[in-house]
């Protein structure tokens, strides 16, 4: 299976992006470091030690696929999405899926370890779009394949979003719209599914927004929610966006922490460790360490933190993009889209909701943040894009 | 640096999202500028001034009620002092120390005059895990501390006062084994445990753990700031707690005090039922305990004195107790005998004080000698002999299907764990359990309640209650109503008919005559249970327990009343009693006069 290799290939690699990546996970593991800190609980053991294992299995996946020829993953796309299609329905299955903090996100893979199908499925779903799309001698003309494409996406957005996991499904839509504008799909048939998707929002906005508005109690307001596909938790999570003084114990609570954690950073920060908002508990520490941790970041290293954050992610995203103008064939350049997009939409809803400009959702920053299976998936995914260079027409 | 094939076009539409994407990061970048330089100051205050304090309101547990509206299991508030240890903490230095901690409490102490609570490594394990809380540090203090608390005007700043509820079982110990009790559990989940600080309140035993999900409330809490002196002065944030749902029990208080009363100076259980819809009116089990023992926690010594009592008062004998019946099971027998037309009502016996099958003797009671005697009369009398040898032309079958389709061998169903489904005997169990076939012995046995036949009280008022109401079968309802947490009604829980046996209403009646001549005949073995007004009906009962011939029994009786309209159905069942007559008959009299008069006193 593994028929194109190139282990002399090395040396094509770009090196300034993996550079950016030690760097990103230099920091990740630094500030994982200081947000568990406080913690305190032998039983679970610090969490540093654990994501440097998750960073050295990262590390191995990403030389993997960047030295094997992405082609190969191309023609075992459909396979990889049937499977990641499978994992995402048996997470419903009574002692297959596992449930954390009222999540069913997660499947046992041998008792062991738990893993998360949706990250399979972000990889899985751009493989299966770039190859759609990026055909040779594809026609884009017609609306048909566009809604393949559609449904494409919304079969695991539908089931993502049911885990609950809003917040990780949104994140499909912007993928296809990407992909579908880089492959060349003429504007006449894009420019009507976003404004119906942006009208979809808007809708699924006015529902939540509207009816407390008008006084509806509360079990007719919770079944529409539900009517839509919404739980009651998510319709809060976006209420408190839209009025942050609604819940200012429970859900507010985190966005206001946070806030005043980035906030009280200032230019320079209060030194590495210093963070008073992290140390003294006021970000709580199920979050800290994953969702929250650009807060920690900006409050101990200041604005000059998140700004060299900020900068390794756009440099990074400039990388990326220029992979794909040298690729050496549409579905190469597709590929490095659907990729960069999804780093995209991870660095900026993460970043964004820290500083309150969007909803608490519980999307992680790349490379940084704690956890297992995001971080495979990441390098994963940044490996496929090296494949892309290294295999490009840039000499 | 290009791709030969991509075309001006292709290359514009990477360029727009290369200029999307950069748009949408420099706007995050302006933001962030904007928080951390512009408006930093403003968050810097507000992080000065984290004397933003959250303050949790708990949300007390829901209450328990009987059927008539008393209460059963309430909260009362418990007034406690915390302290916010971080106003300790001195500019410049991070941590807060457990010594200077300490020093804050020993401070505290001498003001409002009590020993401390906590131990330094209470103390020390606050600070390492949930520093931005308070620390509780003294529970339960009563009015004059408080009083001398906000005289001490210097402590205002890191002091304050908290209520919290603790559970009280206003009836003391009765129905405890029903009612269950509470302890308390850390939180487990981290989530919630970062947003409380009081450690939670989870049912144990009986209704309590039944429902615990349904009685549970929901804390609420406020965010208040304070200034430097500690004065709060704005609210800004607040949750409402959620009081938890309300259960009423099926339980008559009354009823179930009577039948302690009438246990309390033995070891053994009361079972009462509406047979009219499987209500259990009372359910005692003797020793019992006092729940309030264990709010807010329970001494070591009285749960040791408790675990190693060995007449096991946390042992809830009426529904988990496994005895053998006895004679009380005769009646069932008699009805199999009429209705599976191996006997008739004019049938009978003689007995001449014993039975021989197979060069086995089986004897009468105490060698008694009855004479010739037909259903009726044996069942007054409880005649071994008759039943002997009624259940060997009757045979197993009978007996042992109408003994299952009353309830026995199995659970009941009744809203409570650890019901026992005691043991009905037939054929593939002897095969299986002793690895051998059904004897004509073991019929015997079966017939007069003895052998391998295990019951539970509750199973056997069951089976009283079906007698009662002329064959219906109800699963006992205990919860008569609920209110869930977020309502304000009270929903119904209607009662469970699980089955109707159609039996001939002339055997039944047969049986029933037969067990009213036991109460009411001078002869009848339960006629101390008589009383003078209400004609009443039952059925008395020896067991042997223990080493043979050791003389260990348990008394038994069984009895409904009134006669005609039947709306009790008591078992009653104790320890080393001389026979069921005897030493259960005045307990059952006692009872049922309470029942009655109060039940007349409700009517007229």
């Amino acid at each position: 299976m593994m028929a194109r290799w190139s282990f002399h290939s090395w040396k094509r690699l770009d090196w300034i992006m993996v550079t950016i990546v030690a760097l990103l996970m230099a920091i990740g593991i630094l500030f994982v470091f200081s947000a568990d800190s406080r913690t305190g609980n032998p039983a679970v053991g610090p969490l540093y030690q654990k994501q440097l294992v998750w960073m050295a299995v990262g590390l191995v996946c990403f030389f993997v696929m960047a030295l094997s020829d992405y082609h190969q993953w191309i023609r075992m796309a459909w396979w990889l999405y049937g499977a990641a299609l499978v994992m995402l329905v048996l997470v419903f299955v009574p002692h297959v899926g596992v449930k954390i903090f009222g999540a069913t996100r997660w499947i046992q893979v041998a008792g062991l370890w738990v893993f998360q199908p949706a990250e399979l499925m972000k990889l899985a779903v751009v493989l299966v779009l770039a190859r759609l799309f990026g055909w040779p001698g594809q026609s884009l003309r017609h609306g048909r394949i566009v809604l393949l494409g559609l449904a494409l996406v919304l079969a695991p957005l539908v089931l993502i979003v049911k885990q609950p996991d809003l917040g990780t499904a949104i994140i499909f839509l912007p993928v296809l719209v990407a992909v579908m504008y880089a492959a060349g799909v003429p504007g006449r048939i894009l420019v009507p599914l976003v404004t119906a998707g942006g009208l979809v929002v808007v809708l699924v906005l006015a529902v939540i927004v509207i009816p407390p508005k008008l006084g509806w109690n509360e079990a007719r307001q919770e079944r529409l929610i539900r009517m839509i596909g919404l739980n009651p938790y998510q319709r809060d999570r976006i209420l408190v966006f839209v009025d942050s003084d609604r819940d200012p114990l429970g859900t507010g609570w985190n966005k206001a922490q946070s806030q005043i954690a980035i906030g009280s950073g200032r230019f320079w920060g209060k030194g590495y460790m210093q963070g008073t908002q992290n140390i003294l508990g006021f970000l709580p520490r199920t979050v800290a360490p994953n969702d929250f941790i650009f807060s920690v970041i900006a409050e101990e290293k200041g604005f000059m933190g998140s700004m060299t954050v900020l900068m390794l992610f756009a440099l990074m995203i400039h990388l990326g993009l220029r992979v794909a103008a040298v690729a050496s064939d549409k579905i190469g350049r597709l590929l490095c889209v659907g990729i960069v997009t999804i780093l995209f939409c991870h660095v900026f809803v993460n970043i964004a909701m820290t500083i309150g400009v969007l909803p608490i959702t519980g999307i992680p920053l790349p490379l940084i943040s704690y956890g297992g299976t995001f971080m495979i998936g990441t390098m994963t995914a940044l490996g496929m894009m090296q494949s892309v260079y290294i295999w490009g027409d840039w000499r | 640096m290009s791709s030969m094939y991509l075309s001006e076009h292709e290359r514009a539409r990477l360029r727009r999202v290369w200029v999307a994407m950069m748009v949408s990061l420099a706007l995050l970048a302006l933001q962030l500028w904007r928080i951390q330089v512009g408006q930093g100051e403003r968050y810097e205050t507000s992080l000065e001034q984290q004397s933003i304090r959250r303050v949790q309101i708990p949300g007390p547990r829901g209450r328990i009620f009987d059927r008539h509206g008393v209460c059963l299991a309430d909260n009362r508030p418990n007034y406690c002092v915390a302290l916010y240890l971080e106003e300790l903490r001195v500019a410049g230095k991070r941590w807060v120390s457990v010594g200077d901690a300490w020093k804050l409490i020993q401070r505290v102490a001498a003001v409002i005059g009590l020993e401390p609570q906590l131990t330094r490594t209470k103390v020390e394990s606050h600070l390492d895990n949930r520093k931005a809380l308070p620390l509780i540090a003294w529970r339960r203090v009563d009015v004059p501390v408080l009083a001398r608390l906000s005289e001490a005007s210097i402590l205002l700043p890191v002091v304050d006062v908290m209520v919290d509820a603790d559970r009280v079982y206003p009836q003391g110990a009765s129905a405890s084994h029903l009612l269950g009790y509470v302890g308390t559990v850390e939180r487990g989940n981290e989530e919630n445990g970062y947003h409380s600080y009081w450690p939670d309140m989870v049912g144990k035993g009986g209704m309590e753990q039944r429902y615990d999900e349904l009685l549970r409330g929901e804390p609420g809490g406020r965010l208040v700031r304070v200034d430097v002196s500690g004065f709060k002065h704005d609210q800004i944030g607040f949750r409402d707690p959620v009081p938890g749902g309300d259960l009423v029990l099926t339980l008559d208080g009354a009823i179930q005090r009577s039948a302690e009363k009438a246990m309390a100076d033995v070891v053994g259980a009361v079972v009462v039922i509406d047979p009219r819809n499987g209500d259990v009116l009372a359910l005692a089990s003797s020793p019992g305990f006092d729940p309030n023992t264990f709010s807010p926690s329970i001494s070591v010594e009285t749960w040791t004195r408790m675990l190693e009592d060995s007449r096991k008062p946390l042992f809830n004998r009426a529904i988990s107790g496994r005895y053998a019946p006895g004679s009380i099971f005769k009646p069932l027998v008699a009805l199999a005998a009429l209705e599976s037309g191996k006997a008739n009502a004019r049938g009978s016996f003689d007995c001449q004080g014993y039975y021989e099958i197979g060069g086995q003797r089986f004897s009468c009671y105490e060698g008694e000698i009855h004479g010739r005697l037909d259903i009726r009369r044996a069942l007054e009398l409880s005649c071994n002999v008759f039943f002997y040898q009624l259940g060997l032309q009757c045979g197993l079958d009978p007996i042992y299907h109408l003994a299952l389709a009353v309830g026995l061998g199995q659970q009941t169903g009744i809203d409570l764990d650890n019901e026992t489904a005691g043991l009905l005997p037939g054929k593939a169990w002897k095969r299986i359990a002793r690895g051998e076939t059904w004897r004509d012995g073991d019929t015997c046995n079966l017939a007069i309640g003895q052998g391998a036949l295990l019951v539970t009280p509750l199973q056997m008022a069951m089976v009283t209650a079906t007698i009662a109401n002329g064959g219906v079968v109800y699963q006992p309802r205990l919860v008569l109503s609920t209110r869930s947490r977020n309502s304000t009604e009270f929903q119904e829980v209607p009662p469970v008919r699980i089955r109707t046996l159609r039996w001939s209403s002339d055997h039944l009646a047969l049986v029933k005559k037969g067990m009213r001549d036991v109460i009411q005949n001078p002869s009848g073995t339960g006629h101390l249970a008589c009383l003078p007004d209400v004609i009443m009906a039952g059925k008395t009962g020896t067991a042997e327990y223990g080493r043979k011939g050791q003389g260990h029994c348990h008394g038994w009786m069984v009895l409904f009343a009134p006669y005609d309209q039947p709306r009790y159905a008591v078992a009653m069942v104790m320890d080393d009693a001389i026979t069921g007559g005897v030493s259960i008959g005045p307990r059952m009299r006692q009872l049922m006069q309470e029942v009655l008069n109060r039940a007349g006193e409700e009517h007229g």
